[in-house]
This record gives C-alpha cells, sequence and structure tokens, in this order.
C-alpha cells in the first residue's frame, strides 16, 4: 500500500497539472469564430469569456460591443476614410474562457488565420495583457477596452495600443485619496489583488498618502483567486482603521463585502472599485443594505454623459440596448460600445488600411471626440487621459441605494457632485 | 494574539470543510483508482441545488442536504455504471477515469453555465454572527464546519463499524486479495462511488457559504484543493483526508493572518513538502490493512 500510494501520490500532482493543461487545451474551442474577412467587411476581432471568474464582466462588454456593430451595420455601416465608402462591420470572436494562456493563443489566431482588421481587447487587465504584447511584437492595433494595467503603457511612445474606456488604473485612485484627505483619515487600510488593475492602484494610492504624510496601517496583497476573506478582515480590524480599500475584481469584492456581512464588522469608510461598474450584481449578491454606504468610482450610467458628437448619449443608449429594463445596464455595456465608437471614428479619419493609417484616424480625433464616456483622448503611450472617474457612494434609498456622486475627479466635474459623503459610515 | 486566535479557529472551521470535501474524492480514489476531476463539479451542482431551492423554491438551502443525498446516490450510481466498468477494462485506469471525468467536468461546467449563467451566486446568511472564545464568526462558516464533523463521522463509522466498510477497506488495501477473500467487489464499489458522490453533494451546499459564492467554474479550485488534501493526508485514508484539510486550512488561515501575499502558495508548498519527505502521504504509514 505504501509503494503504491508513494506512486500515486507522485502520479495525482502530475494529473493535477495534466488536468491544468486539459483545462487550458479545452478551453481553447473557438465559438463563434468566422472565416477571414471578406472584401466587404471590416472585421473586428475580439475574445470574450463566457465562463470563469471575468465572465461576469467580459460579457456585457461583449454585449456592448455587438450592439455597435449592429448599430453601424444597421445604418449600412460605418465610413472608412481610405476607401471613400461605408462598409459593413463583422465582429469575429473567440471564448478564451477567462484564461489569459488561452487568450494569447486566441489573440494570434484572430490575426494569423482570421486576418481580421483591428483587434478589441477582452475585459480587464489580466485577459488584456497577451494582447498587448501580441499588439506591439506584430505592430497591430488593438482597442483595448478596460485593460487598464499601468505596465501596459510605461515604455514609451506606442502607437498599437489605444485604451478607449478608463484611465490607466494608477490614475484611478487619485480624487479617492484626495477625498480621503478632506474627511481627516488618518489610519488606511489597502488589501489589494495581485494583479496588473488592483496592484497599481494599491500603489498609486499608498504614494499619493505618502506625500501627505500617511502611512497605510495594513498593505497587503492576496491572489486575484482569494474567495476567504475572513481572516483578512480580522487582520485589517486590528488595525483600527479610519478607512479601507479593498482593490479586486467582482468576486473578489463581492466575497469580501459579504465577509463583513457575515461577521458584523463594520468599518467607517469601505470602497470596492466594481460597485460601480455592477451595481444590479452588488445588489444581488451582498445586499443593498451591505452596500449602502460604500464608496466606488462612478462611471457611466452614473455618470450621465448626453453631449456627444458620435454615437448615442448615456440616456439613449441606454434607452435602445435594453429596451424597459434600463437598471441593467451597467458600465462595462457602455464600454464595449465605447470601443466601438473608438473603432468607428479611427476608421472614419484613417489615412490608410495599414494598421498606423488606422491608428493615424485616433489621433485626428484625440481630444475632439465627446462619446457617452466623455472626451476621448490619448497620450502617445496609448493611455486614456480624457476620460477620469469622480468617487461615488451608495446612498441608501428607500429599500434599496443610488450611487451618488460625492468627489470629482477634475474641477470640471464638480458640477456632477450630487451629494456630500456621508463619513463616518452610520452602524448597520 | 487575538489575531492568531482568530487564525487558528477559522483555519479549523475551513479545514473540517477542506476535509470533507476531499474525502469523497478520496474514498473513490481508494477503492477504484480513479481520478475523478469532475468532483469539484459535483460539489459546485450540490451548491446549484442549493440556491435553487433558496431563490426557486424559497425553502431554507440547508434542506438541500437531505434533499440532495437520494439525488446523488441516484446520479453516483448511473454515472458509475456508464464509466466505471469501462474504465476498469482499459489498460490504463488510472489515466483513462482522468480523461473520462476531465469529459464530465466540462460537461457538468457547461451545463451550469447554461442553467445558472456565469455570475457569481451567492445565499444569503444563516443569521448573525457567532461568538467563538471572544470573537465573532460567519454563523454559515460555523454551522458548515459543525455539519461537516458528523459526515465525517459517519463515513468513519460507515468504514470501521460495518460490514460493508471492512468490505470496502479489503479493497482499499489489495482489491485482489479481496476478490480472492470472497469480497463482491463490484458491489462495494458502486457503493463507494454513491457514497463518494453522495458526499460531495453535501459539501456542495456548504460550500456555497464557506467560498462566499460559486460560479460554473469554481469546481476546478475545488478539485485541485481536494487533491491537494488527500495527498497530504495520504490516499485511500479518510483519517488522513481529515487531517489533510485541517493542516491545509490552517495553513491558508495563518498564511493571510501573518504573511498575506504567501496565501496562494502555502498549501501547494505543504504539497511539495509531502509529497518530496513523504510520498505516501502523511498517515500513509498508518493504513489499516483490512
Amino acid at each position: 500500500m505504501n509503494d503504491f500510494a508513494k506512486r500515486t501520490s507522485i502520479g495525482l500532482v502530475a494529473s493535477s497539472m495534466a488536468f491544468a493543461g486539459l483545462a487550458a487545451l479545452s478551453t481553447g474551442s473557438a465559438m463563434g469564430a468566422s472565416p477571414k474577412s471578406s472584401s466587404n467587411t471590416i472585421s473586428v476581432g475580439t475574445l470574450y469569456a463566457s465562463t470563469g471568474s471575468f465572465a461576469t464582466s467580459s460579457l456585457p462588454e461583449y454585449a456592448g460591443l455587438q450592439f455597435w456593430a449592429k448599430s453601424v451595420n444597421a445604418h449600412g455601416g460605418m465610413y472608412v476614410a481610405p476607401l471613400k465608402k461605408k462598409e459593413k462591420v463583422k465582429i469575429v470572436a473567440y471564448n478564451d474562457q477567462s484564461d489569459p494562456a488561452t487568450a494569447t493563443t486566441l489573440y494570434n489566431q484572430l490575426l494569423t488565420q482570421n486576418h481580421v482588421n483591428v483587434m478589441v481587447a477582452d475585459f480587464g487587465s489580466v485577459l488584456t495583457a497577451p494582447a498587448i504584447t501580441i499588439a506591439k511584437d506584430q505592430k497591430q492595433l488593438l482597442f483595448d477596452v478596460t485593460g487598464s494595467g499601468t505596465s501596459f503603457f510605461s515604455n514609451g511612445a506606442n502607437p498599437y495600443v489605444v485604451l478607449t474606456s478608463l484611465p490607466v488604473s494608477a490614475v484611478w485612485p487619485k480624487p479617492v485619496a484626495k477625498l480621503l484627505e478632506s474627511l481627516k483619515t488618518k489610519r488606511v487600510a489597502i488589501l489589494y489583488c495581485q494583479n496588473d488593475f488592483d496592484q497599481a492602484q494599491a500603489t498609486a494610492i499608498q504614494g499619493f498618502l505618502k506625500q501627505k504624510g500617511i502611512t497605510p496601517v495594513y498593505f497587503q496583497g492576496v491572489p486575484t483567486t482569494q474567495s476567504d476573506y475572513s481572516t483578512l478582515v480580522q487582520s485589517i480590524k486590528a488595525t483600527n482603521p479610519d478607512a479601507v480599500l479593498e482593490l479586486g475584481y467582482p468576486n473578489n469584492d463581492i466575497a469580501f463585502l459579504n465577509e463583513l456581512k457575515a461577521t458584523g464588522t463594520h468599518f467607517k469608510f469601505v470602497l470596492t472599485p466594481f460597485l460601480g461598474q455592477l451595481p444590479t450584481l452588488f445588489s444581488q449578491d451582498v445586499g443593498a443594505s451591505t452596500v449602502a454606504n460604500t464608496y466606488t468610482y462612478a462611471v457611466p450610467p452614473t455618470l450621465v454623459i448626453n453631449k456627444v458628437n458620435l454615437g448615442l448619449g448615456l440616456t439613449a443608449f441606454v434607452h435602445h440596448f435594453a429596451p424597459g429594463k434600463a437598471s441593467t445596464v451597467n458600465f462595462l455595456d457602455v464600454a464595449g460600445y465605447n470601443a466601438g465608437l473608438a473603432v468607428q471614428a479611427a476608421f472614419a479619419h484613417a489615412t490608410s488600411m495599414s494598421q498606423l493609417g488606422i491608428r493615424a484616424g485616433i489621433t485626428a480625433v484625440n481630444g475632439k471626440l465627446q462619446t457617452l464616456e466623455g472626451t476621448f483622448k490619448v497620450d502617445k503611450t496609448g493611455e486614456q487621459v480624457g476620460e477620469l472617474l469622480p468617487v461615488a457612494q451608495a446612498v441608501p434609498h428607500g429599500n434599496g441605494y443610488v450611487l451618488k456622486i460625492v468627489y470629482p475627479a477634475t474641477p470640471s466635474q464638480k458640477t456632477m457632485v450630487n451629494a456630500t459623503p456621508i463619513y463616518p459610515a452610520p452602524t448597520k | 494574539m487575538q489575531l492568531f486566535q482568530y487564525a487558528v479557529i477559522n483555519g479549523i472551521l475551513f479545514g473540517l470543510f477542506f476535509g470533507l470535501i476531499g474525502i469523497g474524492l478520496n474514498l473513490l480514489f481508494g477503492v477504484m483508482r480513479l481520478v475523478n476531476l469532475a468532483h469539484g463539479d459535483l460539489i459546485v451542482l450540490g451548491g446549484y441545488l442549493a440556491y435553487s431551492l433558496s431563490t426557486i423554491a424559497h425553502i431554507n438551502p440547508l434542506w438541500a442536504i437531505p434533499l440532495s443525498i437520494p439525488l446523488a446516490l441516484v446520479l453516483g450510481f448511473l454515472l458509475y455504471q456508464v464509466t466505471v466498468p469501462r474504465l476498469k477494462r482499459a489498460a490504463d485506469t488510472e489515466t483513462a477515469s482522468l480523461i473520462v471525468f476531465f469529459g464530465v467536468s466540462q460537461v457538468l461546467e457547461a451545463a451550469a453555465t447554461m442553467m445558472y449563467g456565469a455570475n457569481q451566486v451567492t445565499l444569503p446568511s444563516l443569521g448573525g454572527p457567532i461568538d467563538l472564545f471572544g470573537q465573532l464568526y460567519p454563523s454559515s462558516v460555523v454551522l458548515s464546519a459543525g455539519l461537516s464533523i458528523p459526515a465525517l463521522g459517519v463515513l468513519y463509522a460507515y468504514l470501521y463499524k460495518t460490514r460493508l466498510g471492512l468490505s470496502t477497506r479489503a479493497v482499499m488495501a489489495d482489491e485482489h486479495e479481496a476478490i480472492a477473500s470472497g469480497v463482491r467487489v463490484r458491489f462495494v464499489a458502486t457503493t463507494a462511488f454513491m457514497i463518494g458522490i453522495a458526499f460531495a453533494a453535501i459539501a456542495g451546499t456548504l460550500s456555497v457559504y464557506m467560498l462566499g459564492g460559486i460560479n460554473p467554474t469554481t469546481g476546478s479550485a475545488l478539485t485541485v484543493t481536494a487533491f491537494t488534501v488527500i495527498i497530504i493526508g495520504s490516499l485511500g485514508n479518510p483519517l488522513g483526508t481529515a487531517v489533510g484539510g485541517l493542516l491545509v486550512g490552517l495553513a491558508s488561515s495563518l498564511t493571510q493572518a501573518y504573511a498575506t501575499e504567501w496565501t496562494g502558495m502555502v498549501p501547494y508548498v505543504l504539497l511539495l513538502l509531502v509529497v518530496l519527505l513523504k510520498p505516501s502521504g502523511l498517515f500513509g504509514g498508518k493504513v489499516r490493512r483490512a
């Protein structure tokens, strides 16, 4: 039995590794793949995740992009300047099932097999990272929707990546730091997930706070797969913080808030990034009473921008995207649609059909394009600098809550502020 | 000191649950040498049953435990009949089972996605926090861990206090000798398979609380955790599985408290150490022969 157990213990470790390998292979199966783009269409290659930890965010983003393509095609296609005519748009999409390794293969496949005209990345930094490398190596234009990891834009000028929806994640917490300063918080706890998106935010806010002479009383990273927050919450509680910033992806944020609820733990200030992007999911999985008074980044539809010069304004988008179901529309739907608008603007002002020619279209509209997410402006690295995020708080309202903007990211956003922060959050 | 106490108790609570998720897998492997890569997905299936009871039937999700047991036994019987006899005829049963159950895992994951969507689903808490030695713990975690103890006890009683359990241990020790001794191996194996699936279903209900929620891909991570637990504890030894679960739970919890950034790695470092230093598992040398 011992020999057998020895052999099989090692065998099972190998089996587990094989399992991981098999899992990776299986997720490589194409779904919705199309053949090469035809001469009468502009093919936009993208990936989405129907399962896995990023599906919650990836699917609405993909739905937004599909909605854009459908809208454009309903009007005869989008104008392609080098061809001086309208062309229909074709979305070529593969399912990466939230696996970065699979995404690498599939991004390559979009280029080598499908020969797409441009690529739109999947949701978030983890699934965008492989595309960034490919875009740079193969000189292929990539529209990065929500992959805002700072490292993507830290190596100087890069004409092949365009971040469409969000500023780089290191910029996000700047208004949060200012809000914390205005609230006179001294003891700040930061718990972050170890990925580009969250780690960049954590490091940035640590820097902002240090400039004000504040050293976080808790600064720890956990794997992005973390689901058990019990001991972590107790560790944070032991530091007696004035404010707690939990920087994760949706599943992390939800698990963290649920842990607070289950243990009856109360903090004076709690911020989670994805409440603002997926409020319906948070209401459903965490409950309105727990979400109430927590803070997040304000994004559309909380931010209502109707003054646009391309595509639909926010109100019209919500109306057409989900008729009669306005409350189901989230930021990621908007982000997918907005990425489509960026593609549309690029082709409308492109100087040629080469990748740099299409990129020239972005340069032509840079800082002038107004979409439902605000001013579209990228710097030479491709980083989005036009759409900065104010801070919102979930203000109790009836049996639920509404997200109110409590602190602006820019002076021009001061008019958007529609509530004062409730601090410290009252005990529930 | 308070944090250390919290981490230890929390580690024990989670460890009991980890033992429960490993026990069914260990039973299947111990008796049939089957590598059930769908084990985590079967656990998640149990979780979705609890979720359905709560959201559709509006009854306490804990009713999923008694309801899931007969369902799991039937599912286990059918799954056994369809897969195991063929696998046992394969030249390399372990490898063949790895592939077959990987397929089962993918089917279950896809079915769960179709039925429940890709989003995380959660269940409402079972009540306010519970005070243990002066510190508050989620009631659902305490209850889940508490239910793991009798579940593990039932399996122990089955294995060590019943005639069928004796036969099961005989097959675990040496299938050929068991056959020579007149043990009805197929009956024993079928029963073990059904019980293993039933334990997965029980763990499933509790997993929604212990993990803060489930989604269709949660099963893969649970399978890996279950393998870690049973390899640390030693294959084919239920007591070892319980201890393996406790070690993984304690290691995870203490790491969260004192070396947070290592949280994801420590259980697997423990696994590697065990495999390198004592390949038969911590309890490998103490396996009782039938």
